[in-house]
């Protein structure tokens, strides 16, 4: 009889073999990393598309004026030498005078001050546009010098500035535009791209003019290839027959697997994304159980987060308390906290009227095992679900109408280090606020407005309490992302899920 | 005297208990899709475990022939430790339910269409063929995946949704066979001592063209069957904790590299269902066929 090992390696090679590839095998000999990532870029112009992916590929090939350091959430000058805030509203700029372009072009107040008001246009359409809206323009104080007017107080500007906001050359995009720049985008990043295959494969390869005193470093690996593979089985059996060696987002179960094969490495971060419930406080939906706080603190009782960690998130995953993550600037876990107690969970169902429990709409649009195993942990309390598993663009619109009493959701932030880049989205009164609170939206109001840092602390944590206390919002736990890539390979994920290949090299 | 030759039977169900016996495939079929009724109706009974009873602690145990397998889990656990064979039971339930259930709708609204097209003929014929045509035009899996994803995807819904997509064949057939019979002498004489177009349709028509309705409503059992499974397996079917067999190869797909059994086992009773219930409709056309009448 053929063992399961036999099968699952018969399986592996048959996958393997049928695959078609025409990359050359990915080793440090011919020092070229082939990567697999999951998803179809839009486009590669860092302004015209949202994915994940793409914001991955941006830091490759684009500098910000600043940079956040991974390690200590330090911002950086990267393309800047320095920079001051002149008043809450206005943000100047020294610029490195020793950068160029990939084609050639120096890099000078000019590209900044093209850059900036190119996307504060709002008829340019960059997207998305909360990364680029919160500016009104730039002005040119020198050849080296720029000056940012904000439309508001925005104290997270350096985190956008260090992050998603990067800098094109003015004469090349001016004349090539989106079009051209997504087929031939040229930054001053430490990797420069040699082709464009749109959706399908991007290879890029070291930029030797690299500024020296970028704090990314120069990158260390020749070349790299990004190729799509849509499925995550076929990533597996590319990895495994040695056409790519490094995937990402790989599940938690098949990490353990291939940990145990001991092949490959595999690496796991959290994330800062997290998960949550959501539900109708105040009656968007209608009268329903969940406008009765007792309910909100009966679910948040019944559901057994430490447990759903330990068996199915796994990793570097932890349980939050507050709906913010942890390395979020202004998040506290410091805000009233709910153990798994069912026994309670139905005593406060009593209290509500509901000793028998009820029926409720359920809605979730990822991770149906995690939604499935708190289905199970509310049926224990005599809550029972009508379940709705949707594709993301269906739970949104549903959310966001307020046709949903009770979600499980997950928001990962746009990596911005920044409690306004989540808590102030869901509960100042947006399409995904459903509990309108004046009293959180008033402090979320105040952190988001204040340039002073006690002061947007305190406002947030008010807010943070608040919500927490009513359970407007259940938060649930981090998230992590597992990393698989062969052995020759020294790489390390950081919390902001942006691998940085440039930093990645060759044992 | 003359032997007058034996005239056929007048017996609409000519098939003789012989000649179902003698037919393997469709014994064979009908033997399996009993197998699986029983397990669906004996469900409560016969499943060792409740299968939404969720165990993180004992997650992905492999079946008994494994050696990390046991007989607690016969069949093993998946992704939430539920027992394995607990779920495939109920799973029948779920496929035959959405099988039986979308095939009857769709054997109503094709039947109707296809007889009244079939014997009015003219104008109500060209509106039935239009709608045929627009019908058969439509990809019964995109438009299926459409609507489920946007009102979303539950039991009632999957079956509404195929039993509205799977009329046509019903149609077809039925037009045709009905097409047939309209200008028989037995119509006709009916039509002459002044029955009903309801009578006629309804006992003269229909216990003729029963035959049909019967084989062509098997084949479509099998195919609303394995589309849910389709459904399921993108998410946009049986919604959980419901143990669909679709929804079971769906969660297992992730670890089918390195448990193959997850999606094999599913996979093999959707495989032995579908089979069955389509050697048992080619039998029971092989059976009733006019040539094998005599």
């Amino acid at each position: 009889m053929m063992t399961n090992k036999t099968i699952s390696f018969s399986l592996i090679g048959a996958l393997a073999a049928t695959m078609m590839y025409s990359a050359a095998y990915a080793d440090k000999s011919n020092d070229t990393l082939n990567i697999a990532v999951d998803r179809e870029l839009e486009s590669i112009d860092n302004y015209y598309n949202t994915a994940r992916e793409g914001i991955v590929i941006s830091r490759m090939i684009w500098d910000g004026l600043l940079y956040r350091d991974p390690a200590t959430n330090e911002y950086i000058p990267n393309l800047a030498t320095s920079y001051k805030w002149v008043d809450s509203k206005t943000l100047q700029f020294d610029l490195r005078s020793d950068v160029s372009f990939h084609n050639g072009e120096k890099f000078d107040a000019d590209d900044v001050v093209f850059t900036m008001n190119y996307l504060a246009d709002p008829a340019n359409g960059a997207k998305p546009a909360r990364n680029v809206n919160w500016w009104t323009n730039a002005e040119k104080l020198g050849d080296y010098k720029v000056q940012l007017n904000l439309k508001t107080e925005f104290p997270a500007a350096l985190e956008f500035l260090s992050g998603p906001v990067v800098m094109y050359p003015n004469e090349y995009y001016g004349k090539v535009g989106p079009e051209g720049m997504a087929l031939n985008p040229v930054g001053t990043g430490p990797y420069m791209v040699t082709s464009v295959e749109p959706g399908k494969r991007y290879r890029f390869t070291k930029y030797d003019g690299y500024h020296s005193s970028s704090p990314k470093g120069r990158a260390s690996i020749g070349k790299i290839v990004i190729r799509t593979i849509a499925e995550s089985n076929t990533q597996l059996a590319e990895l495994f027959s040695g056409g790519i060696d490094w995937i990402w987002k790989v599940k938690p179960d098949q990490a353990q697997r291939i940990q145990e094969q001991g092949n490959f490495t595999v690496k796991n971060s959290s994330t800062m994304r997290i998960g949550y419930l959501n539900f109708d406080a105040s009656g968007r939906y209608g009268e329903n159980p969940m406008n009765d706080v007792r309910v909100r603190k009966a679910i948040a009782h019944s559901i057994n987060r430490d447990g759903i960690v330990q068996a199915l998130v796994k990793g570097e995953s932890i349980v939050v308390n507050s709906l913010c993550f942890p390395s979020q600037f202004g998040c506290t876990q410091d805000v009233p906290t709910y153990d798994y107690n069912p026994e309670k969970a139905k005593e406060l169902l009593r209290d509500a009227g509901y000793p028998d429990g009820f029926e409720i709409p359920f809605l979730a649009y990822r991770n149906r095992d995690y939604a499935e195993a708190m289905i199970s942990n509310l049926n224990a309390i005599g809550i029972t679900t009508k379940f709705t598993y949707l594709k993301y663009a269906a739970f949104r619109d549903k959310v966001q109408d307020g046709d949903s009493p009770f979600n499980f959701g997950t928001w990962g932030s746009y990596s911005i280090n920044d409690v306004s880049a989540i808590t102030s989205h869901f509960q100042k009164g947006g399409k995904d606020d459903y509990s309108r609170d004046a009293e959180v939206m008033k402090n979320l109001n105040i952190g988001d407005t204040s340039v002073d840092l006690d002061v947007r602390k305190d406002a947030y944590k008010k807010a943070l309490s608040r919500i927490a206390d009513q359970v407007f919002m259940f938060p649930l736990w981090s998230y992590n992302t597992n990393y698989a890539f062969t052995k020759d390979l020294d790489f390390d994920p950081t919390p902001d899920e942006i691998p940085r290949f440039f930093t990645a090299t060759w044992k | 005297m003359t032997n007058l030759p034996q005239t056929t039977s007048n017996n609409p169900y000519p098939a003789g208990k012989g000649r179902i016996l003698q037919h393997k495939g469709m014994m064979i079929g009908s033997l399996i899709v009993i197998f699986v009724m029983l397990l669906a109706i004996l469900a409560p009974l016969i499943a060792p475990h409740d299968p939404y009873y969720q165990d993180l602690l004992n997650r992905l145990k492999p079946p008994v022939w494994d050696t990390r397998g046991s007989w607690d889990h016969i069949l093993g656990t998946d992704h939430l430790g539920r027992d394995y064979l607990s779920r495939l039971i109920y799973g029948a339930r779920i496929s035959l339910l959405i099988g039986i259930g979308a095939a009857m709708i769709s054997g109503i609204i094709g039947t109707f269409l296809g007889v009244m097209a079939g014997y009015f003929g003219g104008r109500v014929d060209m509106v039935v063929t239009f709608l045929i045509t627009v019908r058969l035009s439509m990809p019964v899996v995109l438009v299926a995946l459409a609507v489920v994803a946007i009102v979303g995807g539950s039991l009632q819904v999957v079956i509404a949704v195929l039993g509205l997509l799977l009329w046509d064949r019903f149609a077809v057939v039925m037009r045709s066979s009905t097409l047939q019979i309209r200008s028989m002498d037995y119509i006709t004489a009916a039509r002459a001592v002044g029955c009903s177009t309801a009578r006629i349709l309804m006992t003269e028509i229909m216990p003729n063209v029963v035959n049909n309705l019967i084989v062509i409503a098997t084949l479509e059992i099998a195919h609303a069957i394995i589309l849910e499974a389709a459904l399921s397996f993108l998410g946009l079917g049986v919604q959980p904790p419901l143990p669909s067999w679709g929804l079971m190869v769906s969660e297992g797909k992730d670890m089918m590299l390195f448990e193959p059994w997850l999606i094999t086992i599913p996979g093999v009773a959707l495989f032995a269902l579908v089979l069955s219930i389509n050697l048992l409709g080619d039998g029971m056309r092989d059976v009733t066929a006019p040539e094998n009448r005599n």
